[in-house]
């Protein structure tokens, strides 16, 4: 590709040019209030950057008594238009990122002017009035200065020196007595900045360049999904261990701008680059491991699971999945190590139920409360982990067809029966209808009982009994208190009649005070 | 599963500029997995030896830390019978800006700065606090014992 194609491939992107766009590369890393490059530079909440001496007079902060700690007692007016609010001083510290960069600019531009001496550029200052009233126009006069080291190095100095106002354009006229633009002087001078900042704007959780970078109250900047994950883990700053005071929506905290708008003007390749490769990411692994499990309890569908996440990994895994297509599949614990069918033994129990997250409720410690609606059973066929929690290849359990399912109750309630038949072949002669109805009729009756398992607040919750039969054991499962596995039964279940005759056997047992005595503990 | 970046540039960095004394190098199999050497320091009672350890990156690694524990039998107030390592920043210490590298450094420094007021293997620390010259003698004797090179 020939030089004016890199450069017309490079703007196209969004990027800029070392030669034709010096002036406005310049501008990225000048002061708005100041118009010198950032000295000591402080990133403020709404990410905008000043000067530390540029920050504005502080005031005593008036009603303030959380947190109280005593350098928030301070504070002051934003000075940058869009923003004003008012920032505490505790929130506005040294950008360290920032800070190496300008150090690392200052040190290559010294260096360049002083081995290319004998380059002169002439640059004149051309004003931008923009919103500047008629009178105060005349005050302010236009610098020009005649420097060396090529366009880039020139401007930057011309904005050491204070006379290159923030909005202000510049105009180049080449000295040269060969007529030498010193165009190459400008892309050499930037190959080596690129080179020098490099290391400066890795991000110190991926290793990777930053992207979508957001500075911390301390000064420290991390990509915006390292600083979620981070604070899934801890309240500390990884860099010094400050108490991060972030909100849990971190989603909400701007971004650096002047890093961002710098990374994204200096290599927009690389930028989108690393942005498409996170998106990859975030789909997960290829392979089919594509459902998110969490190993926890057991969900039923159609009916709704509340979940209290409070483990990283799972804090991860939730956001992904609310990122996603808002669903995961929950699974009990495999209590018994018993083998799961090719998977062997696992740490779960290979039936779970997908479930869709309906609503979040996030506490302020970065704990979440959630609710979540069954979709579907599946069946686990394959299994691994990413980034700490199990991830699965999953086949949806469905039941047979309705037809099916009529032949097998007429099969099953005109099969010859003796007398003497124990409950379970007496319980597989009962109609659909029948089975479903040894459920209804038991939860009235232990609603006349007052059983505390039907206690109001729970019907609030699960609604009352479903007349659906295909839903009820689902409902009843849901608040009935006896054993997980008891109910883990319900999920590998491939027919509404095969679910009911399970439920139906749990309420003749109970009834015939097997479990009696056990239910009735459980509902004192 | 493929293999964070950070992870990649760890290790490449990790063969490319090794820190003197100490040599980490990853399964060929399991690339979270390290074979880790560290010497004794001078003027430590492991002076001479050549520890073994092995080093693991978990799944959320750098989120938690790497799991790491010595294999070479060492006596050392901080280092139990089963090599585990007593460590302020291998737990609650721990932070995403640490690195293979810092760590293995700083259980260098605790060969070094063995300290019986934050034990780990009790009967040691009690040794280690009673009689502190037995206590390195046994140490030095371990040490030519079972982490002498071959
Ligand atoms: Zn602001
Ligand atoms: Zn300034
Ligand atoms: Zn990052
Ligand atoms: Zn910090």
């Amino acid at each position: 590709m020939s030089d004016n194609g890199d450069v017309a491939h490079a703007r196209s992107r969004g990027g800029l040019a070392a030669y034709q766009d010096a002036r406005a590369l310049v501008r990225l890393l000048q002061c708005s209030q100041c118009s010198r490059p950032l000295r000591t530079p402080v990133t403020l909440p709404c990410g905008n950057s000043v000067c530390r001496e540029c920050l504005p007079q502080t005031h005593l902060r008036e009603n303030i008594s959380y947190p109280n700690a005593p350098d928030r007692h301070y504070g002051f007016q934003c000075p940058f238009p869009g923003c004003g609010e008012e920032h505490p001083l505790a929130d506005c510290s040294v950008d360290v990122v920032l800070y190496k960069i300008l150090e690392s600019v200052a040190m290559e531009v010294s260096r360049s002017r002083e081995a290319s001496d004998n380059t002169p550029t002439a640059l004149e200052e051309v004003m931008q009035w923009g919103d500047i009233p008629e009178d105060e126009k005349i005050s302010a006069a236009a610098h020009a200065r005649t420097l060396n080291g090529g366009r880039l190095v020139a401007t930057f100095t011309f904005a050491e020196l204070g006379e290159l106002g923030y909005l202000s354009e510049v105009t180049y006229r080449s000295l040269s007595p060969t007529g030498d633009a010193y165009e190459e002087l400008d892309k050499a001078f930037l190959e080596r900045l690129r080179e020098g900042a490099h290391k400066e704007v890795d991000c110190q959780v991926c290793y990777a360049l930053l992207l979508d970078p957001v500075t911390t109250s301390c000064g420290h900047t991390f990509c915006r999904k390292c600083l979620v994950r981070v604070l899934d883990h801890a309240e500390h700053c990884p860099m010094c261990r400050r108490q991060l005071l972030i909100p849990a929506s971190l989603a909400r905290q701007p971004s650096n701008k002047t890093l961002s708008t710098l990374l994204y003007r200096l290599c927009p390749d690389i930028i989108e680059a690393r942005a498409e490769a996170v998106r990859l990411d975030e789909l997960g692994p290829p392979g089919g491991l594509d459902t998110p499990l969490f190993i926890v309890t057991l969900g039923f569908p159609s009916m709704p699971t509340f979940l209290h996440v409070f483990e990283p990994r799972y804090r991860l895994m939730i956001r992904r999945a609310m990122e996603g297509n808002g669903t995961f599949g929950i699974m009990m614990y495999n209590r018994l190590a018993a083998p799961q069918g090719d998977l062997g033994v696992t740490q779960f129990m290979q039936y779970g139920t997908l479930l869709r997250i309906v609503s979040v409720q996030m506490l302020p410690d970065g704990r979440s409360l959630i609710e979540t609606r069954g979709i579907s059973r599946f069946k686990v066929l394959e299994h691994g982990q990413r980034d700490g929690y199990t991830v699965g290849r999953v086949e949806r359990v469905e039941d047979v067809s309705l037809t099916e399912e009529e032949r097998l109750e007429a099969e099953e309630t005109t099969a010859p029966i003796s007398l003497d038949a124990d409950a379970a072949t007496q319980i597989d002669h009962l109609s659909t209808r029948q089975l479903l109805f040894i459920g209804i009729e038991f939860i009235l009756k232990m609603q006349r009982n007052s059983a505390p398992w039907l206690h109001q607040r729970i019907l609030d919750a699960y609604g009352g009994p479903p007349d659906d039969p295909a839903s009820f054991p689902y409902w009843f499962a849901s608040i009935l208190p006896i054993d997980e596995e008891e109910k883990y039964k319900l999920l590998l279940t491939t027919s509404v009649r095969g679910r009911l005759k399970i439920t139906a056997s749990w309420i003749r047992r109970i009834e015939s005070q097997r479990w009696y005595a056990l239910t009735l503990n459980l509902m004192v | 599963m493929a293999l964070p970046k950070r992870i990649v540039k760890e290790t490449e960095r990790l063969m490319a500029e090794p820190v003197p004394g100490i040599s980490a190098v990853p399964h060929e199999d399991n690339l979270r997995y390290f074979d880790v050497t560290v010497e004794g320091p001078s003027q430590s009672p492991y002076e001479g030896g050549i520890f073994k350890l092995e080093l693991f990156l978990p799944d959320d690694y750098p989120m938690t830390p790497p799991k790491i524990r010595f294999l070479t039998k060492i006596y050392h107030p901080n280092i139990d019978k089963l090599g585990r390592i007593c460590l302020d920043v291998l737990k609650s210490n721990w932070s995403p800006a640490l690195q293979i590298r810092t760590i293995l450094l700083s259980i260098q420094a605790l060969l070094g700065a063995p300290n019986p007021d934050d034990p780990l293997a009790n009967d040691v620390a009690q040794h280690w606090k009673e009689n502190q010259n037995a206590a390195i003698q046994t140490a030095r004797e371990w040490t030519q014992q079972y982490a002498k090179p071959q």
